[in-house]
């Protein structure tokens, strides 16, 4: 059992408003811009709020400058950087944290989601199944799933899923919500969509604000011909988050529906927003841009472009097969 | 701080993260027994405690012994347990907060319910309770303190700020009728310690607090443990009974008291605490056993912290009701029975009471900062010399 979404989300909330004013100030520690700094970051990933990830990544820049030689400064600003997909400037200020002391342990940790997300799923798998032999704590374990996920091995994955679960004695429902959707992800990725929405059934059972969340349960909903659910989950995601994929989602499902009014509604919405975003950060967006244009946006050598543009960043799987869709579609 | 941002846990989810436990009569009712534990060190408003843990007092009848250095209490095996828990909100205040609901379950079985945050707290025929953000009734010089673990030397100055200044915790706080709720037990001390255990099929104790400064202080890192030189020991403590510690890391639990035990001691550079040959300190198995020590028999007295600790240890009987009350200078009185074992002057940390002093009538705790003063939860470092570095980084301590 673990804390209800909306007394954790509130606690969160709380954490966040109290130490906001105080740092504003001048007033916190390394240690603890850093915790403000991952704390907003968490808001951001369960909220669905862009705003809150430019913020954490803008306030782990400042403590870098500030504490030019403080490894945690460093690891901070690395976690940031991969969030914007930025993996060289992530691998670099991982370098520097390892040079002031950093603990290794953590760093590796750190290098190793890098990789992952580079596509380099060999050397993330022998960091993280180190870090399982050393301690097989909940992180551990989780981390080293979601790797062989990625890496398309599903039995794997489920097994050390599995053990992550059944390891984890915490109280914050954050990452079990997080591991759920991650499971949920993955089977959606290899089309066993009714496994998939139970994974992010649970998710959002376990943290119901969560937007990442209720977006793949929507799109779920739409997948397997629940298209009035799917509608009336996104909705309010689209409206509230500032996150253009839920306005997309929302965009397709609708004109699917012969919605087409409203559709090009949320359409327009989602192409401003990607432009602003893909202008200031186009490493993270690429790839949900190129897959906005190949979709509803309806141009498909834009999408072809940023397509390519996300693979040369980052040799995956997912990265490949977005530019052959992008290309075959601008070839058509 | 005095077991605030004391475990990896805590730090991760502060709602059960125990800042404190305190247990004292009622100074306005004589007869009544109040409890009071302190969770999610620096609340803030909009903070509310986990559904899915239960807040445990354990209490337990106490003997005393013989007495004579080295000796501990006897504890009994009947529990006299109040457990509370609290329901995922269901509905919102005006203002628009989400509004908490919880149980609290009685040593006879009784159970009350209550609204967390009701100021008039909810009562049942021998009991009241009261849960929500109030201002923590902590204080102490808290860099000082460190300072003077880390450097060996008095660190101390008059008029020092205290540390936890301003701060709001989450409070709850239990005022049981002793008769009613007591009077089975075969004398009038009781054993008292505060736990968190989660709920669901596999409960595990997160965290448990007893007497102050125990996890953070005196099994903290000092650096003269050659048992166990780089264990941080307070994961393991937290998830023991208080009052049957298992095998497994007791041994571990014993070398790092000895060692700190003895490192305090000759602070002030005299020593008051000779150790056996084999370097048992007289004060371990004391605090092996990590509870305050209440007699509910006797009148509220405000600074009786350890005073019956030390008439155990001096083979006297001891004189106030012991325990810790809200305004008690626990840290001043950790010190000197540590440092000085009585022998000579009162170690005084400069800070001698909370931003305000705790109420004599219920709830008690004082009312909450609704501006409160913040830091981060960070976990507080094991390593003395690593909680002083940071200090000096928060510009807290002079380097």
């Amino acid at each position: 059992m673990t804390t209800a979404g909306i007394i954790a989300l509130g606690n969160l909330e709380a954490r966040i408003r109290g130490q906001g004013g105080r740092a504003m100030s001048g007033l916190l520690a390394v240690a603890e811009r850093a915790e403000l700094v991952e704390l907003i970051a968490l808001r951001s990933h369960v909220l669905g709020c862009i705003a809150d990830a430019e913020r954490a990544a803008a306030m782990a820049h400042e403590l870098v400058g500030e504490a030019p030689t403080d490894a945690r400064a460093f690891l901070t600003r690395a976690r940031m950087s991969g969030l914007f997909h930025r993996f060289v400037s992530a691998l670099t200020d991982l370098d520097t944290a390892a040079a002031f002391g950093g603990d290794g342990v953590e760093l590796d940790a750190e290098r190793a989601a890098i990789y992952q997300a580079l596509g380099r799923y060999d050397e993330a798998v022998a960091i993280r199944r180190r870090a399982v032999d050393r301690h097989a704590d909940f992180n551990g374990l989780a981390a080293l799933a979601g790797v062989y996920g990625d890496r398309g091995e599903m039995d794997q994955a489920e097994r050390w899923f599995r053990a992550a679960t059944r390891s984890y004695r915490e109280t914050s429902p954050f990452p079990l919500a997080m591991l759920e959707l991650q499971r949920g992800q993955l089977w959606m990725g290899h089309d066993d969509l009714r496994r998939a929405r139970a994974w992010c059934d649970a998710a959002v059972r376990r943290l119901p604000a969560y937007a990442p969340a209720q977006g793949h349960r929507a799109e779920l909903d739409a997948a397997l011909g629940e298209t009035p659910a799917a509608i009336a989950r996104l909705r309010p995601l689209a409206l509230a988050s500032d996150d253009p994929d839920y306005a997309t989602q929302l965009a397709r499902i609708l004109a699917d529906a012969g919605e087409v009014e409203e559709a090009q509604i949320w359409r327009d919405r989602a192409e401003a927003r990607y432009d602003d975003l893909v202008a200031r950060h186009e490493e993270a967006f690429a790839d949900h841009a190129a897959e906005f244009w190949l979709t509803v946006g309806g141009d498909r050598h834009r999408a072809l472009r940023l397509a390519r543009h996300n693979l040369s960043l980052r040799q995956t799987p997912r990265a490949r097969a977005l530019v052959r869709r992008a290309g075959g579609s601008a070839l058509g | 701080m005095s077991d605030h941002n004391n475990s990896p846990r805590g730090v991760a989810e502060p709602a059960i993260d125990i800042g404190d436990n305190y247990a004292f009569p009622s100074p306005s009712r004589p007869g009544q027994l109040v409890l009071v534990m302190t969770v999610f060190p620096n609340a803030q408003p909009g903070a509310l405690f986990t559904d899915a843990a239960s807040y445990r007092f354990r209490i337990r009848p106490v003997t005393i012994p013989a007495g004579g250095p080295g000796s501990s209490f006897g504890v009994g095996t009947d529990e006299y347990n109040v457990t509370c828990t609290f329901a995922a909100p269901a509905m919102m205040d005006d203002a628009g907060s989400p509004v908490q609901e919880g149980t609290c379950t009685l040593p006879n079985g009784a159970t009350i319910s209550f609204r967390v945050n009701d100021e008039q707290g909810a009562e049942a025929p021998g009991a009241r309770v009261f849960a929500g953000l109030r201002m923590d009734p902590l204080f102490n010089d808290s860099t000082a303190y460190v300072e003077t673990l880390a450097t060996r030397r008095l660190a101390f100055q008059e008029n020092a700020a205290n540390g936890a200044d301003g701060w709001d915790i989450l409070g709850i706080v239990v005022e049981l009728d002793v008769a009613t709720m007591l009077g089975r037990a075969p004398g009038t001390l009781f054993a008292v310690a505060s736990e968190v255990v989660t709920a669901g099929k596999y409960p595990v104790r997160v965290e448990r607090v007893g007497r102050a400064f125990v996890k953070g202080q005196m099994l903290g890192e000092l650096g003269d443990d050659t048992v166990n030189r780089d264990l941080d020991v307070r994961e393991l403590w937290n998830q023991e009974d208080p009052f049957e510690l298992a095998p497994n890391y007791l041994a571990a639990y014993r070398a790092r008291l000895n060692s700190n035990l003895s490192v305090m001691d000759g602070i002030d550079e005299k020593i008051d605490w000779p150790v056996q040959r084999d370097g048992t300190h007289p004060l371990t198995e004391l605090y092996l056993g990590d509870y305050l020590v209440v007699d509910a028999a006797k009148p509220y007295a405000e600074d009786s912290y350890l005073e019956i600790e030390q008439a155990l240890l001096q083979g006297r009987a001891h004189k106030t009701c012991g325990g810790r009350s809200l305004n008690a200078d626990a840290g001043d009185a950790n010190l000197t029975f540590v440092i000085t074992g009585g022998n000579g002057p009162r170690i005084d940390d400069g800070v001698d009471e909370a931003t305000v002093r705790a109420s004599e009538s219920f709830p008690y705790l004082a009312p909450p900062n609704l501006d409160p003063a913040v830091a981060g939860h960070i976990l507080a470092p094991s390593k003395v010399a690593d909680q002083l570095a940071f200090l000096q980084q928060a510009g807290l301590a002079s380097r």
